[in-house]
């Protein structure tokens, strides 16, 4: 039986390693065309110019330099933190349906946003993601922090319950600013839906460092996910601390979630369905199913924004609205097509 | 032999008095505190008037002002949110014990996200007002659940199913309510967000009689079907042991759970959460005495008018809708629970 | 004894007579084709914002407002005494019913939008209120100053003296200011303006149809792009443009919607906002959209507007 299983588990990882390749070639191309299509077009040999050869005054290259490369940038890393922060999360919570949104983490995030707007009188973007940063972390801190009550430490249960709570709670509070302030409405109803229009370089070099670091550090709990999803007690007696793994996993989870809502706003369905797709093509490996989704999202993101760039013109349509309305029939269909391992 | 017999006799008549303690206890507090939803408010009307107002059809001395505060403005109200909190309680509550899943409320699993979508198409795309989006929104909700259980059913439905694609549809009704959102002139959205989070504001008698009507058909079904429940509590095997008949009560069910929050939702919006916590708070208080249907409408009623009642008098200037008190609550129940459970050394 | 009650009686009914006379019945009909028949000219009045906005500076004060949102974020309230009056609603969709009813008002005043057959502040307010008091009010036409001549028209029956010095002062000083954007307006013929409303996704040109006061401007001489094509629904009154077509409709003067001071703020973050050369050279100004309903708030925007007008270059686009 070994002689046989060996090979054969060598021979999966390198069809794994190629798949890999395959969807690294397929972000890059897939950035290739977030550049190159876009509500207004703009041919291939005026983008090289606008590239090589600058000209400030002129709008099409304005456009690439000032929209759409800073828009790709945004849309790969909020891609590929999303895509981890909702691995990492299921994993570190033994839940298929532990997403950033669950964790109380949008929600957070929305509430600090809608405060600045409505008592700060805040409208600027690059200000939006500071506050969104902070309420991200503080929401994720609270869930963490309630669930934790008690001896046996945050199990997956109890962080859910605790997230659904401050979901409720900060939503609560959402709406009534919200009812009450007209103009705050009229701002935060655009942010809310999850865009990356109008994300500037000073975006994405406000948020690149914490979600570099959220990445490596996402990467690295890969071993302890392995270990949970044995099992509390497995993990245990193979020397782990859990409690530790799920920390060191929602630290994670909190600087890569909070980050990419800081950065696009609230995406809420990139984070749990990508993880599916990846178990899907991966098996229960998380030392697969991490680099996978980190790769997987992105092209899921980039692709829903192209799309979303073309189909009403001369307007657009937000990310976050394309991807839940493509992302969500893939995802019943998988629903449907196998018994998702459960967790 | 004959001790086993008398212990388990022992503890079966302890359940009882628990189940009549719990439901006594909260049917007080539901009178009290409708009574208080009928006195208080900023047009005053002394307890006598309330009294008078109130057997007025009976005596004919009106008061054209005060009647007028008491049957036609807080009555409906106070009923609305009594009739619509117990609606909600019994959805979730059939939703978590057929599901097996603390978060299988209607408000989760996309039932109410259809009916919210739907009532936004109708005020954005139709301009439509009042009883056109609550018909709306119960056709939403329904379409909604049909769309949910079609898609779950693979050589029969799990429970695990129904959750995972509840969520997917979810996820793609809200994309509908933000696109609409951004989609749509300020006044339409602002008009639309009042109707989500969930109002009473806007509370009369025509909102009620859909509602009772719905009721006075659902309440006996549901409690006819639930008694095979206590089989289905047992598990997916012991229950489908017991045949055909199972899946044909679960199936029943299911619809008045739906049937529950559509006409809900429709009489009020939305509101978050009271189909969440109604059950848990309920199962809490009888701790193990019983499934906790009549008790999870009573917390669901209170909940409901007791939200209302803080939305409209904590902040003197301001009518929060009940939907931001009931999520504040919820968020504090859940935490209470999280501790309590803690404090037990348990978790359910 | 008899005669002196008989005496007291006659008293009291000779005390009376007077009142008796001024108690004549008060009709209006208003736009949606209703008829309000009351049986004394009504003083007790509730009115939504914009009404109050009307009927304020014609010397009719309501006795209680329903607004769309936070009084101080009312825009067509800016600049009016609001002393005295019971503010009832502060979120679109909501009124304090019993704070309505302890006022015990006489009329209320909204306005009637044909296009959702519904009064301002919405049906679910409209029919909560029609509960206390008749509704009534004009329409939300397709001119301001239409408007305005219906407030009056209203204002009058209600018992305003419309030759009152400050209103007369207010009138003529609306009718300077038109002359003065009319005559600025001559001057450059091949000016091209633009009405948006710039959003944080996406810029959205007004289509003038969709509003009174861009209609008014047009009738008295200026040249108002109007957009290809409106959204099909929801935001039916603009064309929701992306920030990269910003360039789409060229003009030589951007009107900026002016209801929220972040409109603007938006506007100027993005890059394709800067190149626009109406942006670049300066020749922006507001738009007092959807919210003007008196004379001196009018002649207010007409002055901005003129000033902008004539600072601005006719041939910056062609």
């Amino acid at each position: 039986m070994t002689e046989t299983a060996i090979p054969t588990r060598k021979s999966q990882g390198a069809v794994l390693a190629l798949g890999l390749i395959g969807l690294a070639v397929a972000v890059v191309a897939v950035s290739f065309f977030s550049v190159t299509v876009g509500a207004r077009p703009v041919s291939l040999d005026t983008i090289w110019q606008a590239l090589t050869a600058f000209d400030a005054n002129s709008t099409d290259h304005r456009i690439i330099w000032d929209l759409r490369l800073p828009r790709t940038l945004v849309g790969l890393m909020v891609g590929a933190s999303l895509g981890l922060a909702g691995a990492v999360l299921q994993g570190a919570t033994r839940n298929p349906l532990a997403d950033p949104s669950i964790l109380g983490i949008h929600s957070g995030a929305a509430v600090f946003v809608v405060l600045g707007v409505a008592v700060f009188g805040i409208t600027q973007l690059s200000a939006y993601v500071w506050l969104a940063f902070a309420g991200a972390g503080a929401a994720m801190l609270v869930v963490y922090a309630i669930a934790s009550l008690g001896r046996e430490g945050a199990t997956p249960i109890k962080l859910a319950l605790a997230g659904a709570a401050m979901t409720a709670a900060m939503q609560s509070i959402t709406s009534a600013i919200l009812l009450t302030s007209p103009r705050t409405l009229d701002e935060i109803r655009f942010w809310q839906v999850g865009s990356l229009v109008g994300r500037g370089m000073d975006v994405v070099t406000q948020v690149a460092p914490f979600l570099a670091v959220g990445i490596v550090l996402a990467l690295f709990t890969a071993r302890m996910l392995d270990g949970l999803s044995m099992g509390e007690d497995v993990a245990r007696s193979l020397g782990q601390n859990v409690n530790r793994s799920r920390a060191v996993a929602g630290l994670a989870a909190v600087v890569l979630a909070g980050g990419a809502t800081a950065a696009a706003g609230p995406i809420a369905f990139v984070g749990l369905t990508v993880p599916h797709v990846a178990r899907a093509i991966t098996g229960p490996n998380y030392r697969w199913i991490l680099p996978y989704s980190m790769l997987l999202a992105p092209i899921l993101l980039l692709g829903a924004d192209i799309i979303g760039r073309i189909i009403a013109p001369p307007g657009e349509v937000q990310v976050g609205i394309v991807t839940a309305v493509i992302g969500a029939p893939f995802f019943i269909a998988l629903v449907r097509r196998r018994k998702l391992a459960s967790l | 032999m004959s001790d086993a017999v008398l212990t388990v006799r022992h503890i079966r008549q302890n359940l009882a008095s628990r189940r009549r303690v719990v439901s006594l206890g909260l049917t007080l507090a539901l009178l009290v505190t409708f009574a208080l939803a009928l006195y208080l408010g900023d047009y005053a009307v002394p307890p006598s008037g309330v009294i008078q107002s109130l057997l007025s059809p009976l005596t004919g001395m009106a008061n054209k002002g005060v009647d007028f505060i008491v049957l036609n403005v807080r009555l409906p109200r106070a009923t609305l949110a009594v009739l619509t909190g117990a609606s909600f309680a019994l959805s979730g509550i059939i939703f978590q014990t057929l599901l097996r899943n603390p978060l299988a409320s209607p408000d989760i699993i996309g039932i109410s996200h259809g009916a919210s979508a739907a009532a936004v198409v109708c005020i954005v795309l139709f301009g439509m007002t009042g009883f056109g989006v609550s018909l709306g929104a119960l056709a939403g909700a329904v379409l909604t659940a049909l769309i949910i259980y079609v898609l779950s059913w693979r050589n029969g439905v799990t429970a695990y199913r129904v959750v995972l694609i509840g969520i997917g549809m979810a996820a793609i009704m809200m994309a509908v309510v933000s696109y609409l959102f951004t989609r749509a002139r300020l006044v339409e959205v602002q008009q639309a967000l009042a109707w989500l989070v969930g109002s009473l504001n806007a509370a009369n008698r025509a909102d009620i009689i859909p509602l009772a009507i719905a009721m006075l058909v659902l309440l006996p079904i549901t409690m006819a079907l639930s008694r095979v429940l206590d089989a289905l509590q047992l598990g997916d095997d012991t229950a489908s042991a017991l045949g055909a008949r199972v899946e044909t009560a679960r199936l029943g069910l299911m619809l008045a759970g739906v049937a529950y929050a559509a006409f809900a939702t429709a009489a009020v919006g939305p509101v978050a959460f009271v189909a969440f916590v109604s059950g848990p708070i309920a199962r809490n208080l009888l701790n193990g005495a019983g499934k906790g249907f009549v008790q999870a409408a009573l917390v669901g009623a209170l909940v409901m008018l007791g939200s209302d009642l803080v939305a409209q008098h904590v902040i003197p200037a301001v009518q929060l809708p009940v939907g931001v008190v009931t999520g504040l609550l919820g968020a504090a129940f859940l935490i209470w629970l999280l501790i309590v459970s803690n404090r037990a050394g348990r978790v359910n | 004894m008899l005669l002196k009650t008989l005496l007291s009686v006659s008293v009291v009914a000779l005390a009376l007579l007077p009142a008796l006379a001024q108690a004549e019945p008060w009709t209006y009909t208003d736009a949606s084709g209703q008829t309000v028949t009351l049986d004394a000219v009504p003083t007790r009045i509730v009115a939504h914002q914009d009404a109050a906005a009307g009927l304020i500076p014609l010397g009719i004060r309501p006795i209680g407002i329903f607004a769309d949102g936070p009084i101080a974020d009312a825009k067509a309230l800016q600049g009016l005494d609001l002393t005295g009056i019971e503010i009832v609603g502060q979120a679109w969709g909501e009124v304090d019913i019993e704070k309505v009813a302890a006022l015990e008002p006489e009329l209320i005043i909204g306005e009637w939008w044909d296009r959702n057959a519904s009064w301002s502040g919405g049906t679910d307010v409209s029919a909560a209120l029609f509960e206390l008091a008749p509704i009534t009010g004009p329409a939300a036409s397709d001119s301001i100053v239409g408007m305005i001549k219906d407030y009056e028209a209203l204002a009058a029956s209600l018992g305003a003296d419309l030759s009152a010095p400050e209103i007369a002062e207010a009138k003529a000083s609306f009718a300077t200011a038109q002359e003065a954007f009319k005559s600025a307006v001559d001057a450059k013929p091949n000016l091209t303006a633009l009405a948006v409303y710039a959003g944080t996704d996406a810029l959205y040109v007004a289509d003038p149809a969709g509003a009174a006061e861009l209609l008014d401007l047009e009738s008295w001489g200026l040249n108002i792009v109007t957009p290809a094509g409106v959204d099909a629904a929801g935001n039916n009154y603009f064309e929701t443009v992306s920030w990269e077509n910003a360039d789409k409709y060229p003009a030589d003067l951007i009107m900026v919607d002016n209801r929220a001071p972040a409109t603007l703020e938006n506007a100027l973050a993005q890059p394709t906002w800067t190149t626009l050369p109406a942006a670049a050279s300066g020749a922006v100004t507001e738009w007092p959209a959807f919210w003007l309903r008196n004379y001196t708030a009018y002649a207010g925007a007409l002055d901005k507007l003129t000033a902008a007008i004539t600072a601005a270059d006719e041939n910056l686009t062609d």
